[in-house]
């Protein structure tokens, strides 16, 4: 186990990062309060997927696993949220810890099938497990409503107001964030670096590779299953483009534009590819097209995306992971 | 303690491994000697399953055998491994790569801490917070045999442990072996240079073509010009 000092050590580390987030947070939460209810529903979004991209960060930055499927696991968590309110009869408030586990459930049981392979043939078993997720959900009107998906079963955002949602939906996101950076921070983070580094000198430690990798699958698939959870709460609707390949392909943007290789860089990815897909149609019908030239400006100038340019400029923190 | 019999090892097809024997005892230092690409990491790689395919014989580790098991059961047993190439994990820090091991338990050993591998080598405990990738090759060879030490091994595998090091810091590592050997922590050594050789072993095999073709002590070993003449030199 780790010595609770180191760990404390780094929290207090961290600490320092939070004379930068906190102001950040309370600006964001005098932007909800203060601005139309739009802007609220907007920044709930913002923040969900800021939450999707950080659990599939953990997966490729860190353990340089790439998915092609990690909506999957966003589908399942709105649908096993949806599923549990719908077919088991449970209040909201109680189904939200079933989205999560079912998310996690299926990471544990796709997990254990992908990590016996490496590179492309992981991901291209992402994909497919993935598919597989969404198909069943399409294709299963009697259980999960099929094409149309389920809608009308609660009151969207458990009642709450636009606002409302927003902060809870926020401070619910910053705290799985920071339970990420712990886990990232652990020696579990660290075996989960080695092996996705060098998988055969890790097992040449004594680690054993896939079920670390298992692990951090199980574990990406849970946070995914939160943000999942959140998407269905905030529309009250659940709909199997939640799992789609359109999403994981976003979540996949967001990673690469954020920049690869840190914690932050899904999240920071996150925020930019929503008010880019948020403001920019507004100007440009032709928004993807924006994106591309984006996508290919960055991967060719700057490969460590936004967090790169913050630590060039001499605003990021040092050391990356 | 570890026994290899008539082992036979292949990459795909080729056939590189055609009857290996060796035997070490507790404490004991052995060295593989002989010329490039006759079979020593092959033979090393054999024993902890690292990226080759064992096709017959068999290892015997404290009378067990090794056979079926994943690279990470065997050094879980009590296997350390340290490769030709290092493979140091570049982006963490020497300190994160000296943690990465410890969470092998080892009840019935001798256990290795961070603090006492700083003690065996001052300059990892210098540059802990200095990313690996960015260390010279000695220092990452220091930082490879560190963290295999951590897996608290009963024996180390040690593949050229002087390989591309500068004649100063190839010394600090041959203390660093002869500190491990009064530890009684048992090595089998893959190993060129002859210095290091009569400095370090105990015995000697020495390996053609893939087989053992002779064994004995040290002393034997010098004693018979012929050997280095037949195995070793360049013909």
């Amino acid at each position: 186990m780790t010595d609770p000092r180191i760990l404390w050590a780094q929290v207090a580390r961290a600490a320092v990062n939070w004379k930068l987030i906190a102001p950040l947070l309370i600006a964001v939460e005098a932007l909800n309060w203060l601005a139309p209810a739009s802007t609220s529903t907007m920044l709930t979004e913002i923040a969900i997927l800021a939450l999707f991209a950080a659990s599939l960060n953990l997966l490729m930055s860190f353990g340089h696993m790439v998915s092609f499927g990690h909506a999957a696991y966003f589908g399942l968590g709105a649908y096993g949220f949806t599923l549990a309110v719908v077919r088991a009869g449970l209040p909201p408030e109680a189904a939200l810890l079933a989205g999560p586990m079912v998310a996690a459930l299926g990471g544990l049981i796709f997990g254990a099938l992908c990590v016996r392979l490496t590179e492309i043939y992981f991901a291209m078993l992402t994909l497919a497990c993935a598919q597989i997720t969404y198909t069943v959900l399409f294709q299963w009107y009697d259980f999960t409503g099929g094409d149309t998906g389920i809608t009308g079963f609660m009151t969207p955002r458990l009642g709450l107001s636009e606002a409302g949602y927003a902060s809870f939906a926020l401070w619910t996101v910053v705290l799985a964030v920071l339970a990420l950076w712990v886990i990232v921070k652990s020696p579990l983070g660290l075996m989960i670096r080695a092996v996705g580094q060098d998988r055969a000198r890790a097992e040449a430690l004594g680690l054993g590779a896939r079920k670390v990798q298992l692990t951090a699958f199980v574990i990406a698939a849970f946070f995914a299953g939160i943000a999942g959870t959140l998407y269905a709460v905030l529309h009250g609707s659940a709909f199997p483009d939640y799992a789609g390949l359109s999403l994981t392909l976003d979540g996949l943007i967001m990673v690469v534009l954020g920049g690869l290789n840190s914690f932050a860089g899904g999240i920071w990815g996150a925020v930019i590819y929503q008010l880019l897909s948020t403001f920019v149609p507004k100007v440009i019908h032709e928004w993807e097209l924006v994106l591309g030239f984006v996508l290919l400006g960055i991967c060719l100038a700057m490969p460590h995306g936004f967090v790169g340019l913050l630590k060039r400029l001499g605003l990021g923190r040092k050391g990356g992971k | 303690m570890l026994e290899i019999r008539n082992l036979h090892a292949a990459y795909g097809k080729a056939e590189v491994l055609r009857g290996v024997e060796i035997a070490v005892e507790p404490g004991e230092v052995v060295c593989l000697i002989g010329r490039n690409g006759v079979g020593k990491s092959s033979t090393m790689k054999s024993i902890v399953r690292d990226q080759i395919a064992v096709t017959g014989g068999e290892i015997l580790f404290e009378g067990a055998s090794l056979a079926g098991l994943r690279p990470h059961e065997v050094i879980r047993r009590g296997v350390g491994y340290v490769p030709e190439d290092r493979r140091v994990f570049a982006s963490l820090s020497v300190l994160e790569n000296l943690r990465v091991p410890r969470h092998v338990a080892a009840q019935d050993r001798r256990r290795w801490t961070v603090e006492e591998v700083f003690q065996l080598f001052p300059q990892l405990h210098d540059y802990r917070h200095r990313k690996a990738g960015v260390m010279s090759g000695g220092e990452q060879q220091m930082l490879s045999i560190a963290r295999a030490l951590l897996t608290c091994p009963k024996l180390l595998l040690l593949d050229e442990p002087h390989e591309g090091l500068a004649p100063k810091i190839a010394e600090e590592v041959v203390d660093a072996i002869l500190e491990l050997k009064r530890e009684g922590v048992s090595m089998i050594i893959s190993e060129q240079a002859l210095g290091t050789i009569r400095r370090c072993a105990d015995r000697v095999y020495v390996i053609d073509r893939g087989a053992t073709v002779w064994n004995g002590t040290v002393e034997g070993f010098y004693a018979d010009p012929e050997i280095t003449r037949k195995y070793l030199m360049v013909q």
